[in-house]
């Protein structure tokens, strides 16, 4: 029973993956020392690694910028399906300017703090019910297995025909999307709370309560947060997704508009914005993970 | 007595499992025997199943299964296969990794479904940019789970190489890749996860001729909810299926792993 | 001497059901502890020593027989009795302070704080009040584990192993510490060890177990003052009548010893 639910965590690394935020994790230094495909002669010259670092990582983007701005400059292609960079860089500028970009972006934002909310509540209540309760886990925990298995993008036509093409189904469908994981997670980070911390509980006498709020709680937390922030990344790419069907304002709206008015300045305006909205979303979501959780920080070192 | 015993735990654990998946499926049915909800936004059980019949027998159902599967296999291909060459390079090669490694995480960092306008708008609305689309999907936890793997081999293992004085190339094919392999393969079960769900977007997001995702969003524009629930039944259990058989060619693949540990 | 006893153990009886078996863990164990006293029970592992112990903390559920403490049987675990687990189990997210205070949570009073500033200095951690598990060496971790199980003022002390995570030099160091504040807190002890020399360094008596099922072989008095020497006459003596039971002795590092 358990270790079915227990597979679905696949999903939840799923989820990591096609929000795209968990970070490659730092991996052992081995192989790259054992080849010789090492850095070519540069490192006579005394550059600080930093610095290197930083030259190699830049140079691939500024030869796509160098090429993108010959490719314009020649009209290799029509214009139209490549705008030169400057082009952006204006288009971006008029947009802040004129208000308009906030406009979008605030929207977008406030509809995924909303359902983001709704659904990271209701995933923490369901995932806490079935990770405390060994009877809602074996009853229950089968329907929710089912349900976790549905592909997000495939309720978007389900919730359409039932709630329409207004604001409830963009907050439905967002919060379905970060209430998946965070269901999952809360339900893991649960389960996962070792016996040894349990018992300490129970030789101090702690009542049930006690026992969730001083030690199952705490011990879930690192756990819940990963929910909390796979969670909105889901919540992020969804409300992108349901504004480009089923909006008239937000990120995904003016995406939808720049590409139907043949814009591309605007589109590839919009693909670097929600780039970096989810990036700072994420990234504010991680300092506040290690404030909180400063506790095992040098656990992990 | 030892037999009764496993077959009365048998079956308080299918009663377990199935009991809450049959209260809401009775009370779906009661809602639609005793008309309490629009049929036309739930339809009882027993319309899903005609449509289901009907479609299949139409050939419909068989026709959307094979366009959609058929784009999979393309994306898959193409972003699965980049994405294993660029996971072994930037795991093999730092300088690789100090190249292309900012790049790829920055590009990550735009959600999916927020490439789907300019692919679009280079591509078209044909075939080619729902193959794209999938490709990039494919592509990530491909490079992520090879680089991951490549990257997690144990010194000890090299060190072996080392001793025998391999070549690079044997020293890739008898160490590295076996060794990242059970990696790699997680890399591929995600990737055919995320393009069988990324299909789906792409039917939806770009106007297309045949797919699964094409069938229930056009069953919205003609509210037939229950071509939309038939859709999503079938869509989950390709996926299923799909990720289930990744797992068991994993499991084949990594036997050597049961016995060494 | 039947009023000074403060721990009973009368045939206590264990069984788990594994699968559709039964399984003797303990059987037939008497023993009385008491008050004031330090005894030692040592075993080989997988002899039910640890299961015993866990028995008088009450985290095993049902057992036949009878554990009375101060004449009332033990049923689940109570904050009358203090224990230290191998593994410190400090809870990661809670200073030292907090940790050391968790036993005080349902107590009523104003001087909780100055109670646990004292156990903190008891063992020797004043000034790492505030700081986190995972800033404390193993040492330092189980040192806190002792406070903790000592803030309540338990009648009785149980130790699982609590110096078995540590290196050797630590041990000693810590078998010292151990003897001090048993000494200082006045306070009756049971420890769970698999290390002879520590047992004989601080128990009154050795409870010596055999395994499968776990039965109680011998009990060895250990009449020696302290502080003890490690190195004396007596104390490799009664080492060497410990390590007999497990079929260890060294007879000829005996005779050249002396």
């Amino acid at each position: 029973m358990r270790r079915q639910i227990m597979e679905s965590a696949g999903i939840q690394r799923l989820f990591a993956a096609v929000t795209t935020l968990l970070p490659a994790q730092p991996a052992a230094e081995a192989i790259s020392t054992s080849f010789k495909l090492q850095t070519p002669s540069i490192s006579r010259v005394a550059i600080p690694q930093v610095v290197k670092t930083a030259l190699l990582g830049g140079l691939i983007p500024l030869l796509l910028l160098v090429a993108w701005e010959a490719v314009t400059r020649i009209e290799l292609v029509p214009s139209q399906l490549l705008v030169p960079p400057r082009q952006v860089l204006a288009t971006f500028l008029d947009l802040l300017n004129s208000g308009e970009l906030q406009g979008h972006l605030k929207i977008s934002i406030l509809r995924v703090l909303l359902g983001f909310s709704l659904g990271t509540s209701a995933g923490f209540l369901v995932g806490a019910i079935l990770g405390l309760s060994k009877r809602a886990e074996k009853y229950g925990g089968p329907f929710f297995r089912v349900l976790l298995q549905i592909p997000i993008l495939g309720w978007m036509p389900f919730l359409l025909l039932i709630l329409g093409f207004g604001e409830l189904f963009k907050i439905v469908f967002i919060s379905l999307g970060a209430f998946y994981p965070m269901t999952l997670n809360t339900f893991e980070g649960i389960k996962g709370v070792s016996n040894e911390y349990r018992e300490v509980g129970r030789v101090f006498e702690f009542g049930r309560l006690k026992l969730l709020r001083k030690i199952i709680l705490p011990a879930a937390v690192p756990s819940i947060f990963t929910g909390i922030r796979l969670g909105l990344g889901t919540a992020w790419m969804l409300i992108v997704g349901a504004e480009l069907v089923a909006a008239t304002e937000g990120v995904g709206y003016m995406m939808t508009m720049g590409r139907q008015l043949f814009q591309m300045d605007v589109v590839m305006v919009g693909v670097v914005l929600v780039g970096a909205t989810g990036y700072l979303m994420n990234h504010i979501l991680k300092i506040a993970e290690q404030r909180l959780l400063h506790w095992r920080n040098t656990m992990h070192a | 007595m030892n037999y009764l015993d496993y077959v009365s735990r048998k079956i308080s654990d299918v009663y377990s499992k199935s009991i809450v998946l049959l209260i809401i499926f009775a009370a779906w049915w009661l809602v639609g025997a005793y008309k309490l909800a629009d049929p036309t936004i739930l339809p009882p059980p027993s319309k899903i199943l005609r449509t289901l019949l009907e479609l299949a027998k139409e050939g419909d159902l068989v026709f959307h299964i094979k366009m959609s599967i058929l784009r999979v296999i393309k994306g898959f291909l193409i972003g699965g296969t980049l994405g294993f060459v660029l996971g072994i390079l930037m795991g093999l090669s730092k300088t690789a990794e100090k190249l292309v490694g900012p790049l790829f995480h920055a590009v990550r960092q735009v959600p999916l479904l927020g490439w789907m306008p300019l692919i679009v708008l280079w591509c078209g609305i044909g075939e080619t940019s729902k193959v794209v689309f999938i490709a990039i999907g494919a592509l990530y936890p491909m490079v992520l789970n090879t680089f991951e793997g490549v990257r997690g081999i144990s010194r000890e293992y090299l060190e072996v190489a080392r001793v025998f004085e391999f070549k690079q190339l044997k020293l890739i094919t008898t160490i590295i890749l076996p060794a990242a392999l059970p990696n790699i393969l997680t890399g591929v079960r995600f990737s055919l996860t995320i393009s069988w769900m990324l299909v789906v977007g792409a039917e939806i997001f770009s106007v297309s001729a045949g797919g699964l995702g094409d069938m229930i969003w056009s069953a919205r524009d003609t509210f037939r909810m229950d071509i939309v629930i038939v859709g999503l039944i079938i869509i989950t259990l390709i996926g299923i299926t799909l990720s289930k058989s990744v797992k068991l060619l994993e499991t084949y693949f990594l036997q050597w792993r049961k016995t060494s540990h | 001497m039947a009023d000074t006893e403060t721990l009973q153990i009368k045939n206590v009886h264990k069984t788990f059901r594994v699968g559709k078996q039964d399984i003797d863990v303990l059987e037939d164990i008497n023993l009385n502890v008491s008050a004031g006293e330090f005894v030692s029970v040592i075993g080989a592992s997988g002899c039910g020593k640890t299961t015993f112990l866990r028995l008088l903390v009450g985290l095993e559920g049902e057992y036949q027989g009878d554990i009375l403490l101060n004449g009332k049987r033990l049923n689940g675990p109570s904050i009358n009795r203090g224990i230290v687990f191998q593994n410190h189990r400090l809870l990661p997210w809670l200073t030292i302070e907090k940790n050391v205070g968790l036993g005080l949570e349902s107590k009523k009073g104003n001087n909780k704080a100055q109670i646990v500033q004292d156990h903190i200095d008891l063992v020797g951690l004043k000034g790492f009040c505030k700081s986190y598990p995972y800033q404390l060496s193993g040492g330092m971790s189980q040192r806190a584990a002792i406070a903790r199980a000592l803030v309540n003022r338990p009648e009785i002390l149980l130790l699982d192993e609590p110096l078995g995570a540590l290196d050797s030099l630590t041990r000693m160091y810590m078998q010292n510490e151990l003897e001090r504040i048993w000494k200082l807190e006045n306070i009756t002890a049971v420890m769970v060890t698999h290390d002879v020399e520590e047992a004989v360094y601080l128990s009154d008596r050795i409870v010596i177990m055999s395994c499968r099922p776990g039965k109680i072989k011998r009990i060895i008095p250990v009449p020696l003052s302290r502080p003890r020497d490690r190195a004396s006459y007596d104390f490799m003596r009664i080492k060497e009548e410990v390590l007999k039971e497990f079929h260890l002795q060294a007879e000829e590092h005996f005779a050249y010893s002396i």
